[in-house]
């Protein structure tokens, strides 16, 4: 691995923790080894004069693929940035044009590896410039920081409005696939609906193509076809003792198909992954044959440092065995179209941030993974983690001992990673052990 | 008691007025932000009440439910809602405002769960559009009719377009008022300080508009006799400021604080609600159009806004000022910078300021106000002589 230097030439502290994570499964590797074919060809298609597009993750992708435009998820490119160990430079580099060093990271690195406009170093090149950004304006900083993404580029922002739910609904999994038009109020549908719309139509002008809802059609019956596949992972996972699959390569496998949802390469992969956790589970393989503790993740994955969960395996025989992103892709995507498709992809985003933060689900999810305890980062810098005492409490409840740990996702300036493991390595000792 | 002691001691004691009104049998409706239409409160029959923090009250309640990076000042308002010092509240309209207020709602419904008996108003959730496009007007023109429909509910009577008419005349006429207390401080030389006006302004959100109305007027009947305020005059962005800890620090030096971006300071009273309009629609599109609070995209309306704001109240210096953890307004900072010292106007940044300043905070803040004073004053005597020399010549 190459030293990673700030922007004055010093090398960083912390940019060189851990060790790189272990992948077990083919599905993984093929599916790493896809995207960054996908993206190589991607590249070629936009010089070509192609549209591209580049959108938060938890925004409508499908309309752009029922397009045939491209799209890159800015957490995805964040994560690629930041399992690059570049994260320390850029956020540097910001931070010497005048941003504050507590800003959000999440979200805005790719707009800090934009403001760097050097293409050499920028993973694989970096991206080009896209056609439109999308996000929904989910936090009082995503305004801003797409705002001055587009500036960068000189191309446009399409934001969406984030409404919010006035009622918090309970056992939302329960329902959400076929009573979307329930769980979510009518009057955010209507206006996401209109947003979407008005989205296809600038889409329309600006690439001159046209929308066909035959294949929006196809696309959102792919998408039920490829969440079915991890609802059937997600649950096989969740019985197998000891655990078939680590957490590094459940992220690859799902994240990887879900930045492509709606394809056939996505719906083939969820399978294969599915076909590949069943293998093994048949065969009786596990992460680790002396599992003598099952955890939970809360959050996002620790991008810089993937390596850190398979540390615990080997001290404690303690394995990550689940996280929120194949939870999400088993009980928060999947849509019964209910005859009217585009208001099922409205009501697929609109609360998916609620939802995937909300205690009682997370409670749900640790239960039917069997873990004996959760550790759970958050952000100092994400407004949206304000609330997580609740779910330190909703656990506490239910008597499943949570750790939470503050940290950066994918920034590594500030991980200390002695200290990150001394902390989970006591929760370990003292609370789950003991 | 003078009209400004009036004002000061509504600003002092926040919940006076509506205590009093209460006592009285009057409901009152708490709202957060300066983003819930008042007019509708008042058109209800209601005593409209703005929630605002306690820097010295603690946080001890609000701490157990929330991370200890939720910002301070909502973390505040929401420990005196959680210990009884709001209990004087019938109702509680939280407008989708910034993340931290927006959360209060959803953390208020979830600590109602853990602890029932706990006694907390009725809440409703006023959820405001974050862009100024069509398609968001017409949902916030929805929400406003929805929130009419739950003042009706609440106080079991219709609110008429004459009664709406009327609270919006009474919002203008203050709105009116206070933008010429905010000429007397854009006045060369100022009339009034940044504390004074911090106070004049906040009261207006503690008491009945009516009541402040005639202060004001009063107030101003007598302002030509106000003393001239001396000093370099600065102007104040960033986070909202709801107490007077960090203007009497800044004005205790030799400058006066002549203007500020800020919803409990000269923002508040921008933009009238159309009269010509119908009062209902007037008030969806005020509140969805009026000058720009940091929630709102796009952000270059916030950049010309400060900018015009600070040129227009003869700011000779800016001072940004962000409690800790209000991160939003923070990605505006550098291009306010530099679109203020494009015109000549030098800044200073305090980022992560605490709600409540210690002593050794305020002994630091009071140094770097002091050179950033001297230095624009020192800029000034230069300017000025090499003015004379040329003349001279």
């Amino acid at each position: 691995m190459s030293e990673v230097r700030s922007v004055s030439g010093q090398p960083k502290a912390g940019s060189g923790q851990g060790d790189r994570s272990v992948k077990q499964l083919r599905s993984s590797v093929e599916a790493a080894a896809y995207q960054k074919e996908w993206f190589k060809k991607t590249r070629e298609r936009i010089s070509e004069g192609d549209p591209f597009a580049l959108a938060q993750a938890d925004t409508p992708h499908e309309i752009f693929l029922t397009m045939d435009i491209p799209v890159v998820p800015v957490q995805w490119w964040s994560a690629v940035i930041a399992a690059k160990r570049l994260s320390a430079y850029y956020f540097d580099l910001m931070n010497e044009r005048g941003y504050q060093r507590n800003l959000c990271r999440y979200c805005c690195l790719p707009l800090a590896c934009t403001m760097d406009h050097n293409p050499e170093r920028a993973p694989w090149g970096g991206l080009p410039k896209p056609t439109v950004l999308l996000a929904e304006l989910t936090c009082d900083s995503h305004s801003k920081i797409f705002h001055l993404w587009a500036r960068e580029y000189g191309c446009h922002f399409f934001p969406l409005e984030c409404s919010a739910s006035t009622v918090s609904y309970s056992r939302w999994w329960e329902r959400i696939k076929h009573h979307w038009d329930e769980v979510i109020e009518p009057h955010r549908l209507d206006l996401r609906v209109e947003e979407l719309k008005a989205l296809i139509r600038f889409l329309e002008v600006t690439t001159e193509r046209t929308f066909s809802h035959a294949k929006f059609v196809e696309i959102m019956e792919l998408e039920n076809e490829q969440e079915e596949y991890f609802k059937k992972t997600r649950d096989l996972i969740a019985e197998t003792v000891p655990c078939p699959v680590n957490l590094a390569d459940q992220f690859a496998s799902t994240m990887n198909p879900q930045w492509h949802r709606g394809t056939q390469w996505g719906r083939d992969q969820a399978r294969m992954f599915y076909e590949e956790v069943k293998e093994r589970v048949n065969k009786g393989e596990a992460v680790c044959k002396n599992e003598k503790l099952r955890l939970m993740w809360i959050g996002a994955g620790l991008w810089h440092n993937i390596a850190f969960y398979q540390y615990f395996e080997e001290k404690y025989g303690a394995v990550f065995v689940c996280s929120i992103y194949l939870s999400i892709a088993a009980d928060g995507y999947a849509r019964d179209c209910l005859n009217d498709p585009l208001r099922a992809l409205a009501s697929r985003h609109l609360s998916m941030g609620e939802h995937l933060r909300q205690p009682d689900w997370l409670v749900k999810e640790a239960k039917l993974h069997k873990v004996n305890g959760a550790v759970m980062i958050v952000a100092e810098n994400c407004i949206r983690d304000v609330g997580r005492r609740f779910t330190q409490i909703a656990f506490e409840d239910a008597g499943i001992p949570l750790l939470t740990i503050y940290a950066d996702v994918v920034d590594a300036r500030e991980w200390d990673d002695d200290k990150i493991k001394s902390q989970v390595s006591s929760f370990i000792e003292e609370r789950l052990l003991s | 008691m003078d009209a400004f002691e009036t004002m000061q001691k509504h600003y002092q004691q926040r919940d006076l007025a509506a205590r009093k009104w209460k006592e009285k049998g009057g409901k009152v409706a708490g709202y957060f932000c300066n983003n819930v239409p008042e007019e509708m409160i008042l058109a209800a029959g209601f005593f409209p009440f703005r929630i605002s923090g306690d820097p010295w009250g603690g946080t001890e309640v609000a701490d157990r439910y929330t991370e200890p990076f939720y910002e301070p000042d909502v973390r505040s308002m929401f420990n005196m809602l959680l210990t009884g010092r709001y209990d004087f509240l019938d109702f509680l309209i939280i407008p989708h405002s910034r993340d931290a207020i927006l959360a209060l709602y959803y953390h208020l419904g979830k600590v109602q769960q853990i602890a029932p008996t706990l006694k907390l108003p009725e809440l409703h959730l006023f959820d405001t559009p974050h862009t100024r496009f069509w398609m968001s007007g017409l949902y916030m023109r929805d929400r406003v009719r929805e929130l009419k429909k739950k003042l009706e509910e609440w106080s079991g009577q219709e609110i008429s377009n004459e009664r709406l008419s009327k609270a919006i005349a009474i919002g203008n006429e203050n709105k009116m008022l206070l933008k010429k207390v905010a000429a007397l401080r854009a006045a060369e030389p100022p009339r009034i300080s940044g504390v004074e006006a911090l106070q004049i302004i906040g009261s207006s959100m503690f008491m009945l508009k009516e009541e402040h109305n005639k202060l004001l007027r009063q107030f101003l009947t007598e302002a030509a006799r106000l003393p001239a305020k001396d000093g370099v005059r600065l102007f104040v962005e960033g986070s909202p400021i709801d107490n007077l800890q960090f203007y009497e620090l800044v004005e205790s030096g030799n400058a006066t604080i002549v203007g500020e971006d800020n919803c409990w300071g000269n923002r508040y009273s921008d933009d009238p609600v159309d009269v010509s309009l119908d009062p209902l629609e007037a008030i969806a599109e005020r509140y969805h159009l009026k000058s720009p609070c940091p929630r709102m995209h796009p952000m270059d309306r916030r950049v010309e806004y400060c900018l015009r704001s600070a040129v227009e109240a003869k700011a000779q210096g800016m001072i940004f000022f962000f409690l800790e953890w209000d991160n939003a307004l923070a990605w505006e900072y550098p291009d306010q910078k530099k679109a203020l010292e494009e015109k000549g106007i030098p800044t200073v940044c305090f980022e992560m300021q605490k709600y409540l300043l210690s002593d050794p905070e305020r002994e630091r803040l009071r140094t770097r106000i002091e050179q950033f004073v001297e230095a624009i004053g020192m800029d000034k005597k230069s300017a000025r002589s090499a003015h004379a020399r040329h003349a001279a010549q």
